[in-house]
């Protein structure tokens, strides 16, 4: 993938949806915790970070809330909501079917 | 549920912007600070670690703006921004405003007071349940399109139609002397049948209607009676019920109170049953005596099925009664319809008029806001620079008109409350519905749509010009801008509004014209020094015929004697008051075989002494004497149009003529001609009976006097004032008994001057708006003529370095206001012309001047050019004033 600033938006709002499916986090763990799973290949840019996070968060698909860290600082942690949760499962689905798709027609000589 | 959540994160957005703010800095800030702790962490120093961090980080303040956009309101928070900003560009330039805000409010609170006129007249839905089920009827016949109806024709049409759920009758105009309780006071009232008020569709508020039984003659006397007398007699007490009121020597008990303004057509304060009227009038079929029916059409009935119906109906009285009702129709006509039928075109004209101050006012503002813009091009091209779109521009330039458009529609809302109340003084009394006119919430609403129309119409011309592409030549010192676009701009609507005042003024002028023509006109009669009046009845007068003769005899004798008086007699009919009573005439023996074909002449019934009180001259024969009695032949008088009509070239001295009323009255001999007055206007209209005659009172059967005499108008000539002589005709009065109330008393100028009212309201309106007008488009000049010479000071001053002299630079610039002036004069002329074709409703109101009168046109271009050159004068002479090496250096 080239620079992360060209992920379509619907393709970095399903990231974000399943970095926070297990547990809460907050804006830079969420960065960070992409860029860690895709290997360094996604890093993921303040100036999508976060329209996209307030974006979803206007949906009603995630919540947030402020809370300590460890460090003892107050940060905004966000959360998936059940309409969310629903919403990423349907994401993922379409993803896998798209990505087989272009797979089916890349690979195809 | 979903959407319910949405919008209240939508609404937290909303109302709690500025913490929301505060939050996305402190998460922002946060990310920073995490990224800085890794950067150090990796072995950085703190500053290295700071600025590897804002690297990657990027522009802090456009990720919180992206991400602020996000949220939704953010065209709420441009639009306060838009608005702060536009109050305070607006106050820094307070001149602009404050002459801007008045001549908005001027315009918008003139055209809110017109509308208020026009929607409490014409557009407002009448008081009654379902007003537009409500029909009146009428009879039509050769003479009247509307006429009064009969009494007898009323009941047969009550039987047979079948188009109306209810059908009642009303007989207007009546009046009654009240002597108790409380003092003599002399009333309106009409006579109603049973089923009056439950046909408009309510009830009395207090007691019940009349009842059938009570609805006819012999009925047991009752009375309903108005809130008002209600509140004034009785203190607003439950108890009126069943009190009695003595209504010309007579008891009346009280059955009814009706609710708190209810009218109508008039105001009256008692209500009487109209089958207990004098029968004489009750069995005339043919009479036309102020009878009108009204009726409620039965759901699903349309007007023009109910008119076939009842012209159906009355075709088979026509056969049935030929006598009285051959050639006579039905007329069924909305109740609305006819009772603001006159008056509309007037009042629709006169909000046109006010309208076209609007757009006048609108060009003067535009005019201003032009000016202004120019002044403000390096604004907008920095503001350009830095990335604002044109429809930003646009949008802020839109807000600046609708505040002031807001604010002065505010201040004209005002203005037009209180000029309402000066206006409703004014009003002539034959505006219909006048007390309905007042500012509600429809006023208010077309107010507030005004102001934004007005906002848009005098803010996007400047808005949209403000906007240039080429932003360096806005920005270089020397910037000239777009003076030839603008003055082209200022010009056209400096010429526009010049137009539209000329027509006001036109319009205006024609009026005065008019009302000084009547004025000039001699009305047959001397009006001055002439005071009329009326005198109740004495409940202690014997009600026969002769009785009623003699106390009306006494009464003038005594006036008579009073110092100042000079002459003084009794008529029943006052010229210039707008009551109709002609009748029909035949001459001789000669009755014509259908009485609706027979000539008419208005009849004057009078007092032996009627020639020298109102001053009308005697041309032949002579008056009526006290000789003339109801024991010797019957003698009348006839004016001189009377003579050259009906007898030409002959002496018509000893020939008769016999009055068609209901009961014939004839044949008189003709005595004397005496000298035409003026009846209907001063400037009478050919479509009404001009030949007049008279008949004397002291010869009107002793039957018809009870009914007759009552009605009279007392003339006395005296050179006192009303003041100074009243209270000695009072005490003529009482002294024939108490208890007799004087009452409608006017001065002849004033009849003359009510017998105009009808071009006198809409002069003094246009005459104002005209004025106002005038001062606009002069101020409009000025301002036109002066933001020129200020832009072109550098063209003057090389032309006055070049040779040219004081003289040239002054001719140049009152030139280029006289230029616009005389161009706005050839539309605005045209305008008025094709107008003056077109206008068939205000050429009606004129006399003694034609619509397109060109006196008038030229003196009112007289007085536009002098006031265009006067505008001109002052920047004109500071034209000359330009000191070449001054401006050349400035420039």
């Amino acid at each position: 993938m080239g620079k992360p600033n060209d992920l379509v938006q619907g393709t970095l709002d399903l990231l974000i949806l399943k970095t926070i499916a297990l547990e809460p986090k907050h804006g830079w763990a969420i960065a960070k915790r992409i860029q860690q799973t895709s290997r360094d290949v996604l890093q993921v840019q303040q100036g999508s970070l976060y329209p996209a996070l307030h974006r979803l968060e206007q949906k009603a698909w995630i919540k947030a809330k402020w809370k300590e860290t460890e460090t003892g600082r107050q940060a905004k942690f966000y959360s998936l909501t059940a309409v969310g949760r629903a919403q990423l499962e349907k994401e993922s689905a379409n993803w896998s079917r798209l990505s087989a798709a272009i797979n089916l027609v890349v690979e195809t000589t | 549920m979903l959407w319910i959540r949405r919008l209240w994160l939508r609404l937290q957005t909303l109302f709690q912007r500025n913490r929301s703010t505060q939050r996305l800095n402190d998460e922002v800030q946060f990310h920073l600070d995490q990224q800085i702790a890794e950067n150090l962490a990796a072995g950085m120093s703190l500053e290295q670690a700071r600025h590897a961090a804002m690297r990657v980080f990027g522009n802090p303040t456009y990720l919180k703006e992206e991400t602020r956009d996000t949220w939704r309101w953010t065209w709420l928070e441009q639009i306060s921004q838009d608005v702060r900003y536009a109050g305070r560009t607006l106050s820094k330039s307070p001149g602009f405003t404050v002459v801007a805000i008045v001549t908005l409010a001027l315009g918008i609170g003139a055209n809110t007071a017109m509308f208020s006129v026009v929607r409490g007249v014409v557009l407002a839905p009448l008081p009654y349940f379902q007003p537009d089920r409500l029909v009146m009827l009428l009879e039509s016949n050769k003479r009247f399109s509307r006429d009064a109806i009969s009494y007898p024709n009323f009941v047969d049409w009550q039987r047979s139609a079948r188009s109306f759920d209810q059908m009642a009758a009303i007989m207007l105009h009546q009046g009654f002397d009240l002597s108790a309780p409380g003092s003599p006071e002399h009333l309106d009232g009409v006579e109603v049948t049973a089923g009056f008020f439950s046909t408009l569709g309510l009830a009395p508020g207090l007691g019940r209607e009349f009842s059938p039984q009570e609805d006819q003659r012999g009925g047991s006397p009752v009375v309903i009676i108005s809130n008002r007398l209600w509140r004034n007699r009785f203190a607003a007490s439950p108890q009126a019920l069943g009190h009695s009121l003595i209504l010309s020597g007579t008891d009346y008990i009280i059955v009814g109170v009706l609710p708190a303004g209810f009218r109508f057509l008039d105001e009256a304060d008692l209500y009487l049953p109209l089958g207990q009227y004098n029968p004489l009038l009750l069995e005339a079929r043919g009479s036309h005596a102020g009878m009108v029916a009204v009726a409620r059409l039965r759901p699903g009935v349309s007007v023009a099925q109910a008119q076939s119906e009842m012209s159906a109906i009355q075709d088979h009285l026509d056969q049935l009664y030929p006598d009285a009702d051959r050639g006579t129709g039905a007329d069924v006509e909305p109740l609305k319809q006819i009772i603001v039928q006159d008056v509309r075109g007037t009042l629709l004209l006169l909000l046109g008029a006010v309208g076209l101050v609007l757009l006048i006012m609108c060009a003067n503002v535009a005019n201003l806001c032009l000016a202004r813009s120019a002044s403000r091009e390096r604004e907008f091209a920095v503001r350009a620079a830095l990335g604002a779109t044109r429809a930003r521009v646009v949008r802020q330039l839109l807000t600046e008109s609708l505040l002031l458009s807001l604010a002065g529609g505010a201040l004209g809302i005002l203005l037009a409350f209180w000029s309402l109340r000066l206006l409703l003084a004014a009003i002539p009394g034959n505006v219909p519905r006048s007390e309905n006119i007042g500012v509600n919430a429809e006023v208010l609403w077309f107010s507030f749509g005004v102001s934004l129309a007005v906002a848009i119409l005098f803010g996007l011309s400047p808005a949209l010009n403000s906007y240039k592409p080429d932003v360096q030549a806005s920005l270089k010192e020397s910037g000239r801008g777009s003076a030839g676009a603008q003055h082209r701009a200022q010009s056209t609507l400096l010429v526009v509004q010049t137009a539209l005042t000329l027509v006001l003024l036109v319009g205006a002028g024609l009026l005065l014209r008019t009302i000084r023509s009547l004025w000039e006109t001699n009305p047959g009669f001397d009006p001055q020094n002439l005071i009329t009046f009326r005198v109740g009845l004495s409940p202690s007068t014997p009600k026969t015929g002769p009785g009623i003769r003699a106390s009306y005899l006494q009464l003038l004798d005594r006036i008579r004697v009073i110092p100042g008086v000079q002459v003084a007699d009794f008529t029943e009919l006052v010229p210039l008051t707008d009551n109709d009573a002609d009748a029909p005439f035949w001459i001789d023996s000669q009755k014509p075989a259908e009485i609706q074909n027979a000539p008419r002449t208005l009849v004057f019934t009078t007092g032996t002494d009627y020639l020298r009180t109102m001053g009308i001259p005697l041309l032949r024969g002579r008056f009526f004497t006290p000789e003339d009695t109801t024991k010797t032949p019957f003698v009348t008088v006839i004016d001189n149009v009377f003579a050259e009509e009906y007898f030409p070239g002959q002496n018509p001295v000893g020939q008769s003529i016999t009055f068609g009323w209901d009961t014939p009255v004839g044949p008189c001999k003709i005595v004397g001609v005496v000298g035409h007055v003026s009846h209907w206007g001063v400037g009478e209209s050919d479509r009404r009976t001009r030949a007049q005659s008279y008949f004397s009172l002291r010869q009107d059967p002793d039957k018809w006097v009870p009914l007759n005499y009552p009605d009279t108008k007392i003339l006395v000539r005296t050179p006192l004032d009303v003041a100074t002589i009243m209270p000695a005709i009072k005490s003529a009065v009482y002294a024939g008994g108490s208890a007799q109330p004087v009452y409608d008393v006017k001065t002849m100028p004033q009849i003359v001057a009510e017998s105009m009212s009808s071009q006198r309201f809409p002069m003094m309106l246009l005459a104002t708006f005209a004025t106002l007008a005038l001062v606009l488009a002069s101020v409009g000049t000025y301002g036109v003529v002066a933001y020129s010479v200020s832009r072109r000071v550098g063209e003057i001053g090389i032309r006055i370095a070049l040779g040219a002299t004081k003289p040239d630079v002054f001719r140049m610039v009152i030139g280029n206001g006289l230029r616009l002036a005389c161009t706005g004069l050839a539309i605005g002329i045209a305008v008025a012309l094709v107008l003056a074709r077109l206008l068939s409703s205000f050429a009606q109101l004129l006399y003694g001047v034609r619509a397109n009168d060109p006196l008038t046109l030229f003196a009112v271009s007289a007085v536009l050019v002098g006031v265009a050159a006067l505008a001109s004068y002052v920047p004109a002479r500071r034209a000359t004033r330009v000191d070449p090496m001054v401006s050349l250096r400035y420039e």
